[in-house]
């Protein structure tokens, strides 16, 4: 039975953001589809159309001819649309049995002998009576699969699935893909690891921005063609003026480990690197490879081991964010509402969340407003700050002039490293270009800087040397002129 | 046609009006039970709410029930400003009082000015060292302090139990579930002459005072706000979380011990079984009426101790259980819940036109 999905013209509008641009794809079974790009690309936008979360703007999505009408997730389940999210929705204290059975109005005795069916067809081993919460995150996978499989569906969506397994998970999630196929299922792949699609896929559409930017057959690709495509042509590369190289070293970082307790978080591994003094480093790299970890362990928001971190010839693995801004760091951190900044205070009371000692923000334990104040003033004036109102809650400040104050918060003090992640991630070019700016000046002054960001360009523009952070492990630091940006896409997706 | 809209920003006025609003929808509510139960609404309100203050002996009630309800309240807007769910407070005033009326006992037969302020002391102390279990569990075994500080409060309510039938029962009171009386020293002064309104309100006076000033003048109070606001901000600001939470503690115990202080030096001069009507629960009302700030706290715990009289005079004249009290209260926190929808969404009003 040959099953073929299409999307066509498919709009979705967001305030501020088009998450899907007049996307047409067609989809055939006997085949599996990889759907790749950058985080933000539009990816997850349109396969939650595709299972019945949103309702597109515009156009249709036809099923064999039929015009789907997917007005919720039930809707989707009706038309055979199955779908594993990449974070599993099981009830971690029911066993596998109640949650598979949890949305079904079958018989249980004809569900049990259906699943004991489908779990020896496929060789997955899972005791269907043991809680959820007992299983591996691969065990966990299988379950939301064969919730799907019950229903025998036509299409099977994976919204990076393979985030949270091993290598060898990985590859067993790979087999059955490939047998799903061969019966008859179409499955489409969503992921922005280009070492996956080349292993899986058949066929690949690459979306950036919330464009489809091309639809291919994998044997005609590698995996350099495909992360150019993902990350962009726009190479050029502006750089900064590069005078004196300065060889004192100002961090470093040596066998640096983190080990997380949450399934969600990357650990990092044997991270060692260092800056010298006027240097910037880029981390490239595709979130959620422990650039998050790498920021708080380096602001001290996860305290280390003491002497895995040196700092202007002192050991402060295990000081605190604030402890270390007494010695002349400050961060920027990649969340700036939830984090970097308070919206629902005014810009002054944001301003005092860096409390550096000798900026006499609080006095033996009482707020010095006036002080404060004074502060606010210079830095919304300094940096560009477009308001004079420094009682202004700071959530009426827009994305770029929030990031000025953080940045212009941070900087005030004059310390030696600037840590940020990310700094100009949602904003337009005018901020950007501000931003950017700013950064290379601090690099004149002979200060350092650490540059975290998934903006591969931003990181070709501003950075001295760069290095690519994958599953919590650096790759080797390089100089930023040899690097280009398609070495930089193979590195990110796990190749060397 | 009527549309809700979200609001760009909560205002201000809209944050003190919906308090009002709560209010006053329970009156219709109330009203409307009354109604139902067979009565008149308003004379039964008017029993309710106006008759039990109308006299100067009302109005010291009024206030005497007020006093422990602020006081709790203000300590609990500590935790609760910093995202510290502490509901025990019915505990920590327990087992204040227990601490205070053993200290008190210790004294039962002696005279002296320094006798006061070590009971008050020890009552505060009490209260701290209880409020000290949920939060040192929280800190460093990341348990919950909901549950935590809610489970000790029966553990304290047992402890006073086995105390006042045991081991500090009256020797000379004939098998009753209470203890001696205190002497006079041990004994908050009275205020007026027949009149049941002591000196405690002047503690809740100054924890009101105390509590504004740290607030918004002090680096805790900012650090408070800002957990409030952002636990990952805070952590970020480099913050040290674990000694807040634990302060936050502190201080919302050492308040609701100095409530149990009030209760047993005050109106009733010896420890017995019910040395609380569940004030520390109900002043978990009063701080969110109030807003958590400490004027609006002081508005709010007159409010809901009117429903403590009111009950009482129902009771007596209507024969309405008093339990009534807290149905009241319950709507109030109902209520309250319910119009702060008000604070994030609006109504528009749209004409048919199109």
């Amino acid at each position: 039975m040959n099953t073929k999905l299409k999307i066509s013209n498919v709009t979705k509008i967001y305030p501020g953001c088009v998450a899907n641009n007049n996307v047409s794809l067609e989809f055939n079974s006997g085949k599996i589809y990889a759907l790749l790009g950058e985080n933000g690309a539009g990816k997850s936008t349109l396969v939650k159309i595709l299972s019945g979360v949103i309702i597109p703007d515009e156009g249709k999505i036809y099923l064999n001819k039929n015009i789907l009408k997917l007005n919720s997730p039930s809707d989707a389940k009706k038309n055979d649309i199955g779908m594993v999210f990449q974070h599993f929705n099981l009830f971690e204290t029911l066993s596998v049995f109640e949650n598979l059975i949890i949305d079904s109005d079958e018989q249980r005795e004809n569900l049990r002998e259906k699943i004991d069916t489908i779990m020896k067809k496929y060789n997955f081993s899972i005791d269907l009576d043991v809680p959820v919460l007992n299983l591996s995150a691969g065990q966990k996978q299988k379950v939301e699969i064969i919730r799907c499989l019950i229903r025998s569906p036509k299409v099977l969506i994976m919204d990076e699935p393979t985030s949270v397994l091993t290598e060898q998970e990985t590859s067993e999630l790979f087999l059955s893909l490939k047998k799903f196929s061969e019966e008859g299922i179409l499955i489409i792949y969503i992921t922005h690891k280009l070492k996956e699609v080349m292993q899986l896929c058949d066929e690949v559409a690459v979306m950036r921005r919330g464009k489809l930017v091309s639809v291919s057959q994998i044997k005609n690709e590698n995996m350099e063609s495909l992360a150019n495509k993902m990350v962009g042509q726009n190479l050029k590369t502006i750089k900064k003026k590069k005078e004196n190289n300065s060889s004192e070293q100002l961090i470093n970082i040596t066998n640096l480990n983190f080990t997380s307790e949450d399934p969600f978080e990357t650990n990092l591994v044997d991270i060692n690197f260092s800056v010298n003094r006027g240097e910037c480093l880029g981390i490239a790299g595709i979130s959620g490879n422990g650039q998050s970890e790498l920021f708080q362990v380096l602001s001290g928001e996860i305290i280390s081991n003491k002497n895995s971190i040196k700092f202007n010839k002192n050991y402060i693995g295990d000081l605190n964010p604030q402890e270390r801004r007494e010695y002349l760091m400050a961060f920027s951190p990649e969340d700036r509402l939830e984090q970097a900044a308070i919206p629902q205070m005014a810009i002054f009371e944001n301003v005092a969340l860096n409390n550096f000692k000798s900026s006499n923000f609080f006095n033996n334990g009482l707020i010095n407003e006036n002080k404060i104040k004074e502060h606010s003033k210079k830095i919304i004036s300094d940096f560009n700050v477009n308001t004079d109102n420094i009682n202004l809650k700071s959530q009426f400040l827009s994305g770029g002039n929030l990031q000025k104050l953080i940045i212009g918060r941070e900087l005030i003090t004059s310390p030696d490293l600037l840590i940020c992640f990310n700094p100009t991630w949602g904003l337009d070019v005018g901020a950007i270009n501000y931003i950017h700016e700013t950064l290379i000046k601090i690099n004149e002054q002979n200060k350092s800087i650490i540059l975290i960001s998934t903006d591969t360009d931003e990181l070709l523009k501003l950075s001295d040397k760069i290095s690519v952070i994958h599953k919590g492990k650096l790759s080797k630091i390089m100089n930023a002129e040899e690097v280009t940006s398609e070495k930089l896409g193979i590195l990110m997706g796990g190749g060397n | 046609m009527i549309k809700i809209v979200k609001r760009d920003q909560p205002s201000k006025a809209i944050f003190f009006f919906t308090p009002v609003l709560a209010i006053f929808l329970t009156l219709i509510a109330g009203g409307l039970i009354f109604y139902i139960l067979g009565f008149k609404p308003f004379e039964a309100l008017k029993f309710f709410f106006i008759v039990p203050i109308a006299d100067k002996y009302g109005f010291s009630e009024l206030l005497l029930k007020a006093t422990p309800l602020c006081l709790i309240a203000i300590g609990l807007s500590f935790c609760f400003k910093s995202n510290n769910w502490n509901i025990g407070a019915e505990g920590q005033l327990t087992f204040g009082a227990i601490v205070s009326g053993g200290v008190a006992l210790l004294f039962y037969d002696q005279e002296g000015f320094y006798i006061l302020p070590i009971v008050i002391l020890a009552g505060a102390i009490g209260g701290m060292i209880y409020a000290s279990i949920p939060a040192i569990l929280k800190t460093y075994f990341n348990t919950n302090e909901i549950l935590v500080s809610l489970m000790l409060v029966y553990v304290s309510k047992l402890i006073l139990d086995y105390l006042v039938v045991g081991p500090w029962s009256n020797p000379e009171g004939f098998n009753f579930p209470e203890t001696r009386q205190f002497s006079d020293s041990a004994r908050l002064p009275l205020l007026f002459e027949g009149l049941r309104i002591h000196a405690g309100i002047f503690l809740a006076f100054a924890a009101v005072v105390i509590s504004w000033f740290v607030f918004y003048k002090t680096y805790l109070g900012f650090q408070m706000k800002v957990s409030g606001f952002s636990l990952k901000t805070a952590k970020y600001a480099g913050y040290k979380g674990k000694k807040m939470i634990i302060l936050v503690f502190l201080i919302s115990g050492a308040c609701a011990g100095l409530a149990g202080v009030g209760e047993i030096t005050g109106p009733i001069g010896q420890l017995h079984r019910e040395v609380s009507p569940d004030y520390g629960f109900t002043a978990i009302i009063v701080a969110f009426l109030g807003r958590l700030h400490p004027v609006g706290i002081i508005f709010a715990s007159l409010v809901v101790a009117i429903t403590y009289l009111g009950a009482e005079t129902a009771q007596i004249f209507m024969q309405i259980p008093k339990y009534t009290g807290q149905v009241f209260q319950g709507m109030i926190l109902f209520f309250l819940l319910a119009s702060d929808y008000l604070l994030f969404f609006k109504f528009k009003f749209i004409g048919s036109k199109k």
